[in-house]
């Protein structure tokens, strides 16, 4: 076989090597240089031609690369004597690869294989062509014929895995898995095994048919000792008694863990859910759709009598006594945790044991308290309470405390840790509107008096009392939501400002400020802060929920453009290169790792995030050239006239959408992108804990993508119709469109009202009356630009109806000019919602609109040929249809209009004036309580506080701390945002101003 | 600790959420992937009692030198959660695969100069000694220091390194184009902007 030594793909390596420096140092011309003249030595060298690809490849000449890859192949195919070495076909691999065409590749790999069918390097070639393909039957039948070659057991396990990815993946061949079962007892009789992880694939082949008690056997046999870190093969062990239902010899296993490890928890849950026989533990470990688990656990306890029940929670709490004498010198918080555990399964059973519960919290208050992880420890714990227990608990906490006068740390740590519970409660939201302003600026004293404690920190460390400020804010929005004064929130905005110049990297201050922000429309700043929490990798999948919404609502179509692209640049890389990843799995021999990345991959290929911003990244560029027809023409064909979203949404229905999103991290008045408790009145507030929203909003989330993914198409069609009607109207007066595009349009339609939870004639009824007055437009709800989006398609589809345009115009005229009634004199601070709201009509359903009449206005013109226009055009007579356009182009102007005089109205209010106004709103009388007490605080500590007390680090970023520069860019982002919108009015006019003049001939 | 336990892929997601919370690394993923998928056994996370994952260690085996050892490449534990003795527990549990599943004689790690968390929690309550200074070895001037601890190198396992040699223009999978051992140590995970 051809690469021998010294020789690469026939050729010497010394000719060779100076091709790949070039390459790897990007110097592509010289390389290029360089085989030209290998080239002209070695012209029919299949390995020449492929790195000549490859060099093409990586200079960005996509097409002469393919060709010369394809000539290398053909070569490869062609000639009996050619060299066809892994060298020769990995270099194809990886140019064929770049240029998407994998099955090229294996291709290639295939024929060798075929030429060469003993050559061990060039099956596993193939197999990693697999790999990268996700063929996992063929990937199964290669690394079958590598085992009966070489008997080596890697070589079966790649098989066994690859057929347990048929079964996970797939959902298909059950059967294969006694095959699978078959070959590897077939292989351990003969060879035995010898790797840890050969062993785990064995045992995890059992698992999925379920025969747990002939893993247990293997598991106790010879083999075991492969695994030689002791509790991991007993948490294996545990676990495959329990899911044999062989409860007392797991609760034996789960006790000698524990003994070993006295603080593991999950190990502890097990222990209890084998003792009292109740699988429901299995299941919050099983679900790991959800990137934080269910907190809450299920118990099931119908099955055990009262006596039973007792005496096995009794051995419980024996073991736990035990545990926690055992570790009575650690600070182990498991041992005391699992007391509480004890207590909450009695309260569960109907033990009536609230007070025992309650002490027992109170306990590990008093041992744990003054540590930051308290509240998140007992969450769990506080749920199963009712509500007037908590509030009783919480009482509990503030006495207690009160009477303990210990550290200024562990009194600090304490109040922190009260007030969270409040927070986690929800009996913050009960306390009457003096007293949390009272704990505000109690809080803020405590801030304050404890900056001296982290004076020697490293910067990066941890702060005393770093979360005060989150908390203060929390309560400082609390307090705008219940009295819509709106110094509260610019105080909370100081706040969190203040804290950040004190301490740049806390990641809450940001992710608050980030979404008081959004609130008040000072989008730039926003931004600022998400870009400010360096969010990359795999963090734009878990962490852009936070901006992604509000910019999609927004004007600033450059950052949103920007954000859209990282995301999908993110996911796209990793989707096209986890392969190669896996394979280094399989080259380990790491099997398990295999299957759970094959698995990872899907998991971020269904993300529901991930469809979403495919479809808003294409309506984004539709939204951006919607000015221009041409333009939008284009945009539109490199979408492949929206037939491929369109399939998406028909698909939608059945896929599987996952949610890798991390909403812990949102602040309470978010839990969720669609949820703002600030946009609503108080009154209708019900506090619930913020577990599992995305469970809620996997229907919204499925119509919202089903819905959106029409509208390219829709938007094709409706200049398809509008380009033929005007003409055909002018000349026949009867209804335009062709025929085959009205059908689909109008089937479109009907699939679009059902994303709405209407049909389509009752969506009509719907437009029709609100335009006429005749139903409220509250009633369009939340989704009220989707409707406007249907009412332009729908006019669109049936052009010729003046009607129609009517109902459209009256539409557009009303929503819009009631949003700006309502917003009057207002400032953006407290109507950003509804600015939103505009942004989003004027730049989709109206730019839409704007579309199909540019598409009617250019049949009318003559094509090509603008100075014979009004020649044409007198011989055009005026129509009924024609008369409709120019009437919607009025309307439009005017309407528009509008919007430009109520953002001018807003801009020209100058600058100074606005941040003294914002600065006003923070003054307050002395004495007389309100909003202002805590900035007042933090004012006063600054003036007073000394360089030796706080250290000079504090001290510089207290000093140079300003409120008015907060103030100032605030109100400056806030103005940039309109003035991005105004921009887009003004386009929007000057369209339409140039439209009317167009029609005016016709 | 709550349970140390290996990572799973699935875990990356609530690990890299540690990182927003604790300090900003400049890991590609692909880094993260790298070490999980070659050196499993080397990673440990450590959930809390809710489930939330807090902590991480992230390890690996130097395969290219004739002594075989370990390195720390990352260790992280949210704020909220420092001083319960996490990063000890993580840091005990890796050193303790990297002995007994791959033999390591010894391992290493990097610090910054100016860490004296990290630093004190190395050489006192870990045992570590200083080998070495890197000048520069961050990408914003830092000097680290290199730091080392013996293990005893009882070998239980015979450890497999790769098991073919590959042409580095090869494959792809470990050579060229997803070597981030050289192009990220830079960004340790001890620093904070």
């Amino acid at each position: 076989m051809a690469s021998k030594f010294g020789l690469a793909g026939g050729i010497p390596e010394r000719r060779v090597r100076p091709i790949w420096d070039a390459i790897d140092s990007r110097q592509f011309k010289n390389a290029l240089k360089l085989l030209t003249s290998l080239l002209s030595k070695y012209p029919k060298s299949p390995y020449a031609l492929a790195l000549k690809a490859l060099i093409h490849e990586r200079m960005g000449k996509p097409d002469e690369a393919l060709t010369v890859c394809l000539d290398a192949k053909e070569l490869l195919y062609k000639d009996d004597s050619s060299l066809m070495d892994d060298l020769t076909l990995s270099t194809l691999q990886i140019v064929f690869q770049r240029l998407d065409h994998l099955d090229l590749a294996t291709g290639c790999y295939a024929h060798a294989c075929g030429r060469f069918p003993n050559n061990l390097e060039l099956m596993m070639g193939l197999f990693n062509c697999y790999v990268r393909e996700y063929s996992f039957v063929k990937q199964q039948q290669t690394a079958i014929k590598m085992y009966k070659l070489a008997g080596e057991e890697r070589f079966l396990l790649w098989a066994v895995c690859s057929i347990q990815l048929q079964v996970l993946c797939d959902k298909s061949g059950e059967k294969l898995l006694l095959l699978a079962e078959g070959l590897l007892k077939k292989h351990i009789a003969s060879h035995s095994m010898h790797e840890p992880e050969a062993l785990m694939v064995y045992i995890s082949l059992l698992e999925q048919q379920s025969k747990y008690n002939d893993a247990l056997q293997v598991l106790s046999g010879n083999l075991g000792s492969l695994l030689v870190i002791e509790v991991d093969k007993l948490r294996i062990q545990g676990r495959l008694l329990a899911r044999a239902r062989d409860y007392s010899a797991a609760v034996d296993v789960y006790k000698k863990i524990l003994e070993l490890s006295p603080d593991d928890w999950e190990c502890f849950l097990q222990y209890l859910g084998c003792l009292f026989e109740d699988d429901s533990v299995w299941k919050l470990f099983d679900d790991t759709d959800q990137i934080h688990p269910i907190k809450n656990i299920e118990c099931k306890f119908s099955h055990l009598t009262e006596e039973m029940f007792d005496s096995r929670i009794s051995s419980a709490s024996e073991l736990v006594q035990k545990l926690q004498r055992d570790t009575e010198n650690s600070n182990l918080r498991g041992p005391h945790l699992a007391a509480i555990e004890i207590e909450k399964r009695k309260f569960l059973y109907g033990k009536k044991n609230e007070s025992e519960l309650l002490k027992s919290l109170l306990q590990y208050f008093l041992k744990f308290g003054h540590l930051a992880c308290y509240a998140s420890d007992v969450e769990a714990f506080l749920q199963v309470l009712p509500p007037h227990k908590k509030a009783e608990f919480v009482g509990m906490l503030v006495k207690n405390a009160d009477s303990v006068s210990e550290s200024a740390t562990v009194v600090l740590g304490q109040t922190t840790t009260i007030l969270k519970v409040q927070e986690l409660t929800g009996n913050i939201f009960e306390l009457p509107l003096g007293e949390i302003e009272a704990s505000t600026v109690k809080l803020a004293k405590l801030y304050c008096q404890n900056l001296p404690l982290s004076k020697d920190l490293d910067p990066q460390e941890s702060m005393f009392g770093e979360e005060l400020l989150s908390l203060i804010s929390n309560m400082l929005v609390q307090l705008f939501w219940r009295t819509r004064d709106f110094c509260y929130l610019a105080e909370a905005i100081m706040v969190l400002e203040f804290g950040l110049s004190i301490r740049g990297h806390v990641w809450q201050y940001k992710i608050l400020l980030l979404h008081i922000y959004s609130y008040i429309g000072a989008l730039p700043l926003a931004f600022q802060r998400y870009k400010a929490l360096d969010v990359k990798n795999i963090l734009t999948e878990t962490v852009s929920h936070h901006i992604l919404r509000q910019m999609l609502e927004s004007p600033m179509w450059v950052d949103l453009s920007n954000l859209l692209q990282d995301y999908l640049k993110f996911m796209d890389d990793h989707l096209k290169e986890s392969a190669d990843l896996t394979f280094l799995a399989y080259r380990h021999r790491n099997y398990s790792k295999v299957i759970e990345f094959v698995l990872f991959k899907q998991r971020l290929q269904q993300s529901n995030q991930y469809e979403a911003v495919r479809v808003e990244a294409s309506l984004l560029q539709l939204k951006q050239s919607a000015d221009s027809i041409e333009e939008e023409e284009r945009v539109l064909e490199n979408l492949k006239s929206g037939v491929q979203l369109v399939e998406l949404s028909n698909e939608m229905g059945s896929r599987t959408l996952r949610f890798n999103e991390d909403m812990e991290t949102r602040p309470w008045w978010t839990p969720c992108p669609e949820k703002n408790y600030l946009l609503g009145s108080f009154e209708d507030f019900s506090y619930c804990p913020k577990e599992n929203v995305n469970k809620d909003r996997e229907e919204n989330v499925r119509r919202a993508i089903q819905r959106k993914s029409l509208v390219p198409r829709m938007i094709y069609l409706s200049i398809q119709c509008s380009a033929t009607a005007l003409k055909e109207s002018l000349e026949t007066n009867g209804s335009g469109g062709d025929i085959k595009t009205c059908v689909e349009l109008k089937s479109l339609l009907e699939e679009y009202t059902k994303t709405l939870g209407s049909s389509l004639s009752d969506a009509v009824d719907m437009i029709t009356e609100i335009s006429q007055g005749a139903r409220p437009s509250e009633s369009l709800g939340s989704d009220l630009v989707d409707w406007l989006n249907f009412a332009v398609f729908w006019n669109a589809w049936s052009l010729s109806s003046q009607e129609h345009w009517h109902v459209l115009n009256l539409l557009f005229e009303k929503l819009i000019l009631d949003r700006i009634k309502s917003m009057g004199s207002s400032d953006m601070s407290s109507c950003y919602s509804d600015v939103q709201v505009l942004v989003q009509i004027i730049t989709e359903p109206l730019a839409w609109h704007g579309l199909v009449i540019q598409a009617c206005t250019r049949s009318s013109l003559p094509s090509g040929k603008k100075k014979k226009k009004a020649q044409h055009s007198d011989h055009l007579p005026s129509s009924p249809m024609s008369q409709a356009i120019k009437d919607s182009i009025h309307s439009l102007c005017s309407t528009v209009q509008e919007v430009s005089n109520w953002l001018l109205n807003q801009i020209n209010n100058p600058e100074d004036d606005q941040v003294e106004k914002f600065l006003s709103t923070l003054k307050r009388n002395e004495d007389a309580g309100g909003p202002g007490q805590v900035l007042g605080v933090l004012e006063s500590f600054i003036t007073s506080s000394e360089e030796s007390e706080v250290g000079s680090r504090i001290f510089e970023a207290l000093k140079t701390w300003s409120k008015e520069d907060s103030a100032r860019k605030t109100v400056m982002a806030q103005q940039s945002v309109l003035r991005e919108f105004l921009q887009i009015c003004e386009s929007k006019k000057k369209l339409l101003e140039k439209l009317k003049q167009q029609m005016s001939h016709v | 600790m709550v349970c140390i336990r290996r990572a799973t892929v699935d875990d990356l997601l609530a690990m890299q959420a540690c990182n927003l919370m604790c300090l900003p690394e400049n890991y590609q993923m692909k880094y993260y992937l790298y070490h999980i998928l070659s050196w499993p056994q080397l990673l440990y996370v450590a959930e809390d009692y809710n489930g939330r994952i807090v902590g991480y260690v992230l390890a690996k085996m130097e395969e290219e030198s004739n002594e075989c050892h370990g390195h720390i490449t990352s260790l992280a534990v949210l704020r909220t959660h420092r001083k319960l003795g996490l990063a000890t527990k993580l840091m005990t549990a890796a050193q303790a695969a990297m002995e007994q599943v791959y033999g390591a004689e010894y391992v290493s790690l990097h610090v910054r100069r100016s860490n004296r968390a990290a630093f004190n929690l190395y050489t006192e309550t870990l045992g570590y000694q200083i080998n070495d200074v890197e000048a520069k070895y961050y990408a914003d001037g830092e000097d680290a220091y290199d730091m080392r601890k013996n293990l005893k190198g009882k070998q239980i396992h015979q450890h497999h390194s790769a098991g073919h040699a590959h042409h580095h223009h090869g494959g792809g999978c470990c050579s060229a184009d997803a070597k981030p051992v050289e192009t990220t140590t830079q960004a340790e995970a001890t620093s904070s902007k």
